[in-house]
């Protein structure tokens, strides 16, 4: 019993940081923008928590400044995307290589310092106490509340129940049609990407504030390029791609639940279990449904710098 | 991309391993006698070049930082001489291109602190001028030996300890991959803690990699949950102690003292130190009396433990040390009868392990589960 529910709180804490990363991810494809430098982003927001908080013991300063930073490093990336319209998968690698870069020079002075304040896990009475449940989903830190409730919630009624939403996925499907119906094109993808930058780096913030606490080179380990690859794999949607994410943790979780086990599995698989579980996830149900695939899709200007003289 | 750079350190080594026994370098003895070659040619210390190869950033706080201290020292010992470095080098052609680029730069000396298989022995091969030192290989030529800190004598030192304070008799060990210094390390240890409780066992998790700290902190949390109270391993960085601490567990470390990432959890680390090591091989190098062979640097003197954590109870941390000063006075703590964990008898009773065997072990003792 311990045991599951060790998993369940280890798979929800580790999935945070991909569902806070791929939920940006979602705010920026579906107005058009591929952004490939989320894992970039993770990396600054790492550091600037760690940064923050070895300064100011405040992580809750921490997440804030690490957000301004992912929102200012979004804004560049925005005005090479967006208003300049250069290539979206070159800038976004360059925002990558850029964004690990500078984290791990600034990180020089700060790797090796433990995060002296984190987001601590608060246990809700009387929910805590359930059995099984209790521990796993009821005494984890604030941010995982709001990455996996608050968050998703607001991003599927913005999308999807207000008239804004409907703006901005249209901009997103066909900024010709919607800049002839007044939609400010560039306006909404320069700040809608800006926005998911700042998530992004958030979720680097999550990661040195309470996941990992502390800064280390490489500690973004990958994470930013399987959140770009989840944000496919869920939809374009924000509840299925926090849902992804979480299933990401749980079967990583798994594969080292598996080993303490002895699971009769060697080891490599067990490491290949999140990437296959992925794949399968990706293909059955659009093998399965034909429905699904129309849903899965992808905004239809994906990717493609809108000219309005061109159109 | 996702892990590149883990590919690279020693996860081939086995490969390589193989390759060297093959190639008939099996044998016995702590220094291997060197090859019969005869010695390079000296170097005026204003001339020399030594170079030096990282897998990792030198900021890593561990690994990296640790061999790079033994650089600092050379350019000390050394002041006219000039150290180069070259960080985060890949297992791919890249490190082959980098050994290439020391060489054009006149290196007289290469250290690597991971292995690198074949991008490195091409490089050798044709620059008999220069030397190598190649971290963790078994592949010996005319210009090339190999080193290793003999981290098992410490692990069974801190294991000891370990039994003492385990409560629940169950040991937890975060491996990167199932190659002989993760069966080395978490062999020794539970040895270590089976001399004080008889039942001690070790369960082992491979995570794939020698450094990601999301992936070790998952991997000791589903050790803990499963009832593991004390957590080694041998990762690149602090991860699982600080989930030690915050489950009010304990952990033994490498590398570096790290117990301000979690001062209650604490137990030991097992040190490097390559500074004395890397200048006597660099003064034997530019004195023109360097030969290759295998380095293993001894226990107490470039490998040992760190000062006991300040939560270690005094009996622990005296049964252990008692241990520390026998080893130190020549006795072996690998002592047959050794069992596999398949019940075989590995090591019979009157037998011992060299340090050679040990360097090269690929099983996992009684007691021990998840690597092999």
């Amino acid at each position: 019993m311990d045991l599951l529910a060790g998993l369940i709180q280890t798979a929800i804490l580790a999935g945070g940081v991909l569902a806070l990363a791929a939920l940006g991810e979602v705010l920026a494809e579906r107005v058009g923008v591929v952004n490939l430098g989320v894992e970039g982003l993770i990396a600054l927001g790492a550091i600037t928590g760690i940064a923050t908080v070895v300064a100011v013991p405040s992580p809750t300063l921490g997440l804030i400044l690490a957000m301004l930073v992912g929102l200012l490093a979004g804004m560049v990336f925005a005005t090479a995307t967006v208003i300049i319209r250069a290539n979206q998968i070159l800038c976004g690698l360059a925002l990558t290589l850029m964004g690990t870069g500078v984290a791990a020079m600034v990180g020089k002075a700060y790797s090796g310092i433990p995060a002296p304040v984190t987001f601590a896990p608060i246990a809700i009475p009387f929910l805590s106490d359930l059995p099984l449940v209790g521990r796993a989903l009821f005494t984890q830190n604030v941010l995982v509340y709001v990455i996996y409730l608050v968050l998703p919630f607001a991003l599927h009624h913005l999308l999807f129940r207000t008239r804004h939403g409907l703006d901005l996925r249209a901009v997103g499907e066909n900024p010709a049609a919607a800049d002839a119906a007044g939609i400010p094109v560039t306006r909404i993808r320069f700040w809608y990407v800006s926005a998911g930058a700042a998530l992004a780096a958030g979720a680097g913030a999550y990661l040195t504030l309470a996941f990992v606490p502390s800064w280390s080179e490489g500690v973004v380990a990958g994470r930013g390029w399987i959140a770009v690859a989840l944000v496919i794999f869920a939809g374009y949607r924000p509840w299925t791609a926090v849902g992804a994410a979480l299933l990401f943790g749980l079967i990583t979780s798994l594969g080292f639940v598996g080993q303490a086990r002895n699971w009769p599995i060697a080891a490599p698989v067990l490491s290949m279990l999140p990437y296959l579980g992925t794949i399968a996830l990706m293909i059955v149900p659009v093998l399965a449904w034909q429905k699904v695939r129309r849903l899965m899709a992808a905004p239809a200007a994906l990717g493609e710098p809108y000219f309005r003289d061109v159109r | 991309m996702i892990d590149f750079r883990n590919l690279s350190r020693r996860r081939f080594l086995e490969l390589s391993g193989a390759t060297g026994v093959a190639l008939g370098v099996s044998g016995a003895g702590l220094m291997r006698p060197a090859l019969a070659a005869t010695p390079l040619a000296p170097v005026a210390e204003e001339d020399a070049v030594i170079a030096f190869g990282y897998v990792g950033p030198t900021s890593d706080e561990g690994w990296t930082w640790q061999h790079d201290q033994g650089r600092l020292a050379v350019q000390e010992a050394f002041p006219k001489a000039k150290t180069i470095f070259v960080e985060n080098i890949p297992y791919s052609a890249d490190a082959g291109r980098t050994f290439r680029q020391f060489v054009s730069e006149g290196a007289n000396m290469i250290i690597t602190n991971s292995t690198y298989g074949d991008f490195i022995y091409d490089v050798a091969k044709n620059a008999p001028e220069t030397a190598f030192l190649h971290c963790d290989d078994r592949t010996l030529m005319d210009n090339m030996g190999v080193f290793y800190p003999s981290h098992w004598y410490p692990s069974y030192v801190t294991g000891v300890a370990a039994g003492h304070m385990s409560e629940s008799s169950k040991l937890g060990y975060v491996a990167s991959f199932p190659v002989p210094s993760s069966f080395a390390g978490s062999n020794a240890f539970l040895l270590g803690a089976r001399s004080v409780k008889p039942d001690a066992t070790i369960q082992v998790i491979a995570i794939n990699s020698w450094f990601d700290p999301q992936a070790s902190t998952q991997a000791a949390r589903a050790l803990i949950d499963n009832g593991a109270d004390v957590l080694f391993g041998i990762m690149d960085e602090p991860g699982y102690l600080q989930v030690a601490e915050q489950r009010g567990k304990k952990a033994v470390m490498l590398n570096t003292d790290s117990r301000k990432y979690g001062p209650n959890a604490y137990v030991s680390s097992i040190m490097f130190d390559f500074r004395k090591f890397y200048v006597d091989q660099v003064r034997a190098r530019l004195e023109g009396k360097w030969v290759p062979g295998q380095f293993l640097l001894p226990f107490g003197d470039g490998t040992d433990r760190d000062a006991w954590g300040e939560t270690v109870p005094a009996g622990a941390a005296k049964a252990a040390d008692e241990v520390r000063e026998k080893i130190l006075g020549g006795w072996n703590p690998f002592q047959g009868e050794i069992k596999d964990n398949k019940g075989e008898v590995r090591v019979p009773a009157g037998q011992s392990m060299s340090d050679n065997d040990i360097y090269n072990w690929n099983w996992s003792v009684d007691g021990s589960s998840g690597l092999a």
